[in-house]
């Protein structure tokens, strides 16, 4: 036991030299752990190259403390070992102090408490909708190191509801995937619809990845309802759609955030989702979403509709511009100047590589900012999660349009009258 | 230079943790000729025990014992061996591929019900806070892991060498009998059917210890961690390090751990950031063309199983 | 509702039994369970599409689509093409990998290198296609209603039309051709048949071509009726298994019923146990089944 206590004091000792590093090496590299292959494959690739995008544009503002960034992108397949060893190796072999992802929280989870968190490296995260997260934070066991760009489940079941209940259904079935997520929200949608005056038919869950959704969509048709709530991502979310419509279910569709992409759209055919509607985060109206949105459709030739795009624009942009207010480079420093770059008090800054440029204009004159991004203006709580302005959208022809917005004010509004 | 050792550190610890899972699909596969399909499920149930016992308490969910580690450990273990006990004697009439599928079978009905059984598991989140050892006595992320790479040492030390044992035991000599011929097993006058339970209980408690350490190291378990593709990884170390050699099994668990991981730490150096996108489906392709042509070039492994010669055979 | 329930577990039952045809012929006459065989089934999907392309590319009737079907003739002249590009694929995987294993080394190795094949294949889709889904056609097809308040797609009805042809046409092929003939006899006993001068190479290179065709119309009509996307047959291995084994390896009949069990235990599941433990009912099956008759149901007690 002697030896063992021996060694563990020199390897501590070893560390203590090697974390003393505090200038600046260029290029400053940003760490990535995403599922670019396996069943979230789809979801992650794009999301992968929106990260990318981001650090394109900051590069373009001169990157950072006049460095340019490197995106050092890890592939998690899907998969909690994998994903943990990446971001292992992006941190020891790499040098990265902040990290992006992962997607599912499954992975992140991992991530965080056995990497990010001992290593103290930054993790923001796009899409981890795990309340775990939050039950975290407030143990104090993420230190501070966590934050995710994705508004939590709460505010969604609540909007949700309320753009069932305020289209005039009032029976509801509900097909939800399988997952922390899709648990979470569904769980919630059915307390919040009772409260406002609206009833569900039946709560059907389904496994990702199946052949065929048929018995999931017959079950969920039982008891006639008028209209369905269905929480999945773009792939499978497509085969119940169509599923569900060819077999008889109502038009009358709400989906969930996950769902306003163009993927799903043109794998159901538009023609099928005129009386779908839909809601999502944020998305205010100010100049900095309108840039945001025209510089991606610009790069990408379609306008940014998916999951988890908008978010990790704003985790990329908001770690990068917390280094350069650091000066120094280092997990501490980046996760105390996070809050530093969103304050509300600040000069309000907006995306893309003019607004960029100015932010850093600003923070070498020594002034707080408030990074206004593709999500709007974000604000972090002490648990490291966001609140986000609420819009309600749906199609027409194959235009996705806004059909109603509820400010940050308005939702937690909302959610107290729902859970008083 | 210490990012480096700090890695390796990290690495090891997450290739033994697979590597006595691999010891314990060794002595089914390797020395008793059992098509175990379904590892991941008996190294959750392992996983889940831990979890269960050393956790923190949580509303809602049953277990967060806060036992201490060792506990855990052998708690996990017991568990293993019972859930393996129930499945070995309902699929004891069958072989090869049907054991296969059936326990194939099992392993995905264990992941489900660990994802759907709230009170037991937590369900989709998963159960947090797992403490893990290590952190309590010693200083910083490096000194930490360290120490817990000793403990897995430890642990896959004790495995290998209580394995060694019992394989040239007289029970040992068993089981390779009955993986050669079970009549002629048979008509040593022990019960093959017997043999094979036992072998496979034991097989399974290895398995449920690898879960155990992985979990502590980790502090989180969730449903996602024990997807088949987890039994394809324990398997693919087996063949390619060389089944019916213990040595083969961890030496097969380091190298396909490590192509696995360091096939992405090269595609994220060698490919253009343009199209890094497709750098997870080309890792894939790279891992199964590493593993088939391994398997061409040696189909026995890289150390396959040792020849012995009776001492009381020749001259 | 049981209607329904039955008929949506008959149509998902005949896709898992045309792939299951192929996996359980080479488990019983390679003597290997071919884990990559359900990347022949995404494989025969993909290819078809490219056959759909160029013949639709001709335009005329080849575009147009037929009577209430969602699709053209471009995809009835895809479907053999698809066969044949899939069963070129399965002989180069047998001629340079599992042939040469055989030779080389125990079963189990070729169960291990086929886990590899597959984990390349599906990722070659990826990366060749993109790993989005794909549609042959973005028509939506909305199901007709028939007795019993039983709804299906009328490209389902042809997806279980087919189903029975192919059925039909290999069981003519195995009890009057003589390949067939020798298939079977290879499927009882490889010393025997050898020994009495049949060419077993020959039959090997048959027993690929009707799995991988087998497979690749399997493939097709799934992707016709869901979608075609890079995890398509990864998702059905178990299904494909499960079917395999219950039937008994090496029968035709055993795969289809097989695969029909399958399909209706999945579907009918769900009115009684959370659909969340949809995936667990064909493996439960296969125990309760395999605990009473372990060779399964068409196979021979003796091995």
């Amino acid at each position: 036991m002697l030896q063992k206590f021996g060694l563990a004091a020199v390897v501590a000792a070893l560390t203590g030299i090697g974390s003393s590093a505090g200038a600046v090496d260029c290029p400053v590299k940003l760490g990535a752990i995403l599922p670019v292959s396996g069943p979230m494959g789809q979801v992650g690739e794009r999301i992968a190259e929106t990260g990318l995008f981001a650090v394109e544009q900051f590069n373009e503002a001169g990157g950072v403390l006049g460095c340019p960034v490197e995106y050092v992108l890890r592939d998690t397949q899907g998969q909690s070992a994998v994903g943990v060893d990446a971001a292992k190796s992006l941190v020891d072999l790499d040098g990265v102090q902040a990290l992006i992802g992962a997607v599912s929280s499954g992975v992140s989870l991992p991530v965080l408490t056995s990497v990010a968190v001992p290593s103290k490296v930054v993790q923001v995260s796009c899409c981890s909708s795990s309340e775990s997260f939050t039950t975290l934070a407030e143990e104090g066991k993420t230190e501070g190191y966590w934050f995710r760009t994705y508004a939590t489940n709460r505010s969604q079941s609540a909007i949700g509801a309320k753009l069932t209940v305020d289209s005039g259904f009032r029976k509801t079935a509900v097909i939800y995937v399988n997952t922390d997520f899709g648990v979470g929200l569904a769980k919630r949608f059915e307390r919040d619809i009772a409260k406002l005056g609206g009833s569900i038919t039946s709560l059907v869950a389904y496994n990702e990845s199946q052949q065929s959704y048929r018995a999931e969509v017959t079950k969920a048709l039982e008891g006639n309802p008028d209209s369905l709530f269905l929480v999945a991502f773009p792939v499978d979310g497509a085969t119940i759609t169509r599923e569900w419509l060819s077999l008889g279910g109502t038009d009358n569709l709400i989906v969930n955030n996950s769902l306003r992409s163009d993927d799903y759209f043109q794998a159901v055919g538009s023609q099928f989702l005129q009386n779908m509607q839909g809601y999502d985060s944020a998305q205010p109206r100010l100049p900095s979403v309108d840039s945001f949105n025209e510089m991606f459709e610009a790069r990408f030739e379609g306008p940014p509709n998916g999951p988890g795009l908008h978010s990790v624009y704003d985790a990329v942009t908001v770690v990068l511009l917390a280094m350069e207010a650091s000066g120094d480079i280092t997990g501490d420093s980046i996760r105390d100047n996070i809050r530093l770059v969103t304050s509300p008090d600040g000069v309000e800054v907006y995306p893309g590589p003019e607004g960029i440029a100015r932010a850093k204009e600003l923070l070498a004159e020594g002034k707080t900012i408030r990074y206004v991004g593709a999500t709007g203006a974000l604000s972090f709580d002490g648990n490291g999660d966001v609140q986000a302005p609420k819009m309600t959208w749906k199609l027409d022809g194959d235009e996705n349009v806004e059909t109603g917005y509820m400010s940050t004010a308005e939702v937690a509004e909302l959610i107290r009258m729902l859970d008083g | 230079m210490i990012g480096l050792v700090s890695y390796i550190v990290f690495f090891l610890i997450l290739s033994l943790i697979f590597g006595v899972a691999v010891l314990g699909l060794n002595l089914q596969w390797g020395f008793t000729g059992l098509f175990n399909a379904g590892v991941a499920g008996f190294t959750a149930i392992g996983a889940y025990t831990m979890a269960i016992l050393t956790g923190p308490a949580r509303d809602a969910v049953f277990g967060g014992f806060e036992l201490p580690f060792v506990v855990g450990l052998i708690g996990a273990m017991a568990a293993s061996g019972m859930g393996a006990a129930i499945v070995g004697l309902a699929t004891s009439s069958l072989r090869h591929e049907y054991l296969a599928v059936a326990t194939f079978g099992i392993a995905v009905t264990i992941q489900l019900v660990c994802l759907n059984w709230e009170y037991l598991t937590g369900g989709t989140l998963g159960l947090i806070g797992i403490p893990n050892p290590s952190k309590a006595w010693a200083d910083g992320p490096l000194a930490q892991n360290a120490l817990y790479l000793l403990m897995v040492l430890v642990s896959v030390g004790l495995t290998f060498a209580a394995l060694e044992r019992i394989v040239k035991s007289p029970w040992g000599r068993m089981l390779k009998a009955i993986r050669e011929d079970d009549v002629a097993a048979a008509s040593l006058g022990k019960s093959p059917e017997r043999v094979r339970l036992e072998a496979f209980v034991l097989g399974c408690m290895i398995m449920g210890l690898s879960g155990a350490l992985y979990v502590s190291f980790i502090g989180y378990v969730s449903p996602w961690d024990f997807l088949p593709i987890l039994t394809f990884q324990i398997w693919t170390m087996l063949i390619v390090g060389g089944s019916a050699n213990n040595r083969g099994a961890l030496l097969g668990a380091l190298i396909v751990w490590g192509v696995w991981t360091m096939s992405g730490f090269i595609i994220s150096r060698v490919v253009p950031s343009e199209i890094q996108a497709q750098g997870g489906a080309m890792q894939a392709v790279l891992i199964g063309l590493i593993l088939v042509v391994t398997l061409l070039i040696r189909p026995r492994g890289l150390i396959g199983e040792e020849l012995h010669v009776s001492r009381h055979a020749g001259p | 509702m049981i209607l329904q329930h039955v008929a949506d577990g008959i149509l998902s039952g005949a896709v898992v039994a045309l792939g299951a045809i192929g996996l359980s012929f080479t488990m019983k006459m390679l003597r290997f369970a071919n884990f990559s065989h359900s990347e022949l089934l995404t494989w025969g999907a993909y290819s078809a599409l490219v056959f759909v392309a160029f013949f639709s590319s001709f335009g005329g009737f080849l575009d147009r689509t037929i009577g209430p079907f969602s699709f053209g003739a471009s995809l009835l002249l895809a479907m053999p093409c698809a066969c044949i590009a899939t069963s070129m694929v399965a002989l180069l995987l047998h001629r340079f990998v599992f042939e040469r294993l055989s030779r080389m080394a125990g079963h189990m190795t070729m169960v291990f290198a086929s886990f590899g094949v597959a984990l390349t294949l599906r990722h070659l889709v990826v990366l060749i296609w993109g790993s989005d889904p794909i549609y042959y056609s973005r028509e939506l097809q909305f199901a007709i209603l028939l007795p019993g308040n039983v709804r299906v797609m009328p490209d389902q009805v042809f997806l279980l039309g087919l189903t029975v042809v192919v059925v039909i046409a290999l069981h003519l092929f195995m009890s009057r051709s003589r390949a067939g003939i020798s298939m079977r006899g290879v499927a009882e006993n490889p010393d025997l048949a050898r020994a009495s001068g049949v060419n077993v190479d020959r039959i090997v290179t048959w027993v690929w071509v009707i799995g991988a065709s087998g497979a690749a119309i399997g493939g097709v009509l799934y992707g016709m009726t869901v979608q075609l996307r890079p995890e398509l047959g990864f998702s059905l291995i178990l299904p494909l298994f499960a079917a395999a084994i219950l039937g008994g390896t090496g029968s035709l009949y055993g795969a289809v019923l097989g695969g029909l069990i399958v399909g209706l235990s999945e579907n009918l599941s769900v009115m009684v146990i959370p659909t969340t433990y949809k995936p667990a009912v064909p493996f439960l099956l296969i125990l309760a089944i395999l605990y009473f008759r372990p060779e399964g149901i068409f196979g021979e007690r003796s091995r």
